[in-house]
């Protein structure tokens, strides 16, 4: 599902390597959600990315296997009481709209995530290592790329929209995670993309 | 006097200055020397004026602007520069500082000849030479010195220097 929805990397030592291409929110793990309010409520729920409505179902992996994403950490507020609807029976999703949409989305856009992958790999053929490196990571391991790369590959068109409103975003946060040892790889993330973007957001396209 | 930055020990405006304000490169290896000289001196408008049609959208000038800023840039060294009609190739070495971290990179980067304007096509960072191949010669084949006799009676002998 991952080589399907994402792209394949062929490694120097000619083993393939399956990976996602996602969008992240950039943040450290310790830091909220940005978008969570006061009362513990997502105050864009109305509007929130496909993402966040389907967790914590998981379109990139086969659906007979989501039962296991149900499995709470102790720190989730989900109702898991009798009242709670039933989501998943017989290795299928019972309330499975969010889930098609994303996955449909995800199945959309793999032309588009498998240029971006050649791109990458035609401009920095660094990423080879770095996806090597990741790979033999214990955990998930992951390479974060720059959002300019990803607008530039894609050639959108709003590119410059983007960064305008990137960038107090990007501020903000390396204010945030200034002066703070254990988060220094975050706030050096936030000063290169607040660079790249400011000059996005100022270019004249004249 | 600002000396030029590709290290010709020529004034900047006798060198790549004029290359990077817009006059066409003479040579390939010019326009390679400009375009480090641009970086250098953050006139990236160069850089992308000088990429050929197919790659210049894929530029991403947001990233190179923040490159030429980050780094120090330590010096070029043309390591060859070969032209055939209007094509060429050269490969060079660049040196520089991020982050306080020494970097070098090595490129064999090529070049195309339009309207008769160079422009950047493409690089290849640390390139694999061509690979070396080894003719082995039998005792019994004609001597690769061109003597026509055997291998064995002419350069394979084992000849003792006195």
């Amino acid at each position: 599902m991952v080589a399907k929805l994402g792209a394949v990397f062929t490694l120097p030592n000619r083993k393939q390597l399956a990976t996602m291409i996602v969008p992240t929110a950039y943040l450290p793990a310790n830091l909220p959600c940005p978008a969570l309010g006061a009362d513990k409520l997502c105050t864009i729920h109305v509007n929130k990315p496909l993402r966040c409505r389907t967790m914590p179902f998981y379109p990139y992996r086969e659906e007979q296997y989501q039962a296991e994403l149900l499995k709470f950490p102790g720190d989730w507020l989900c109702d898991t009481s009798d009242a709670a609807p039933i989501v998943f029976a017989d290795k299928r999703i019972t309330l499975r709209d969010d889930f098609d949409q994303e996955r449909q989305a995800l199945e959309q856009q793999t032309a588009q995530i498998q240029r971006y992958a050649d791109y990458m790999l035609k401009y920095t053929p660094n990423l080879l290592n770095s996806l090597v490196k990741a790979s033999l990571s214990n955990k998930v391991g992951q390479v974060v790329t720059s959002l300019s790369s990803f607008l530039t590959a894609s050639r959108n068109p709003a590119a410059k929209q983007i960064a305008q409103m990137q960038l107090p975003v990007l501020e903000h946060y390396q204010l945030q995670t200034a002066n703070h040892q254990q988060w220094h790889e975050f706030n050096q993330h936030y000063q290169m993309s607040a660079k790249e973007m400011g000059f996005l957001a100022n270019r004249d396209l004249g | 006097m600002t000396l030029c930055p590709c290290g010709s020990d020529k004034p900047l405006s006798e060198c790549c200055g004029p290359i990077i304000a817009g006059s066409p490169a003479p040579t390939a290896e010019a326009l390679m020397r400009s375009r480090y000289s641009a970086f250098v001196t953050h006139q990236l408008d160069h850089i992308e004026r000088s990429h050929a049609p197919e790659i210049r959208e894929d530029f991403n000038r947001a990233e190179a602007e923040r490159m030429a800023e980050e780094c120090e840039w330590q010096g070029l060294e043309i390591r060859s520069a070969t032209e055939d009609g209007d094509s060429a190739e050269v490969e060079f070495v660049i040196r520089f500082s991020r982050q306080n971290k020494d970097m070098i990179q090595l490129e064999r980067s090529s070049f195309r000849r339009e309207n008769g304007e160079w422009l950047y096509v493409g690089g290849e960072i640390n390139p694999q030479g061509p690979q070396r191949v080894v003719n082995k010669v039998g005792r019994n084949d004609p001597c690769p010195c061109g003597s026509g006799k055997k291998a064995k009676k002419c350069c394979g002998t084992t000849t003792v220097l006195d």
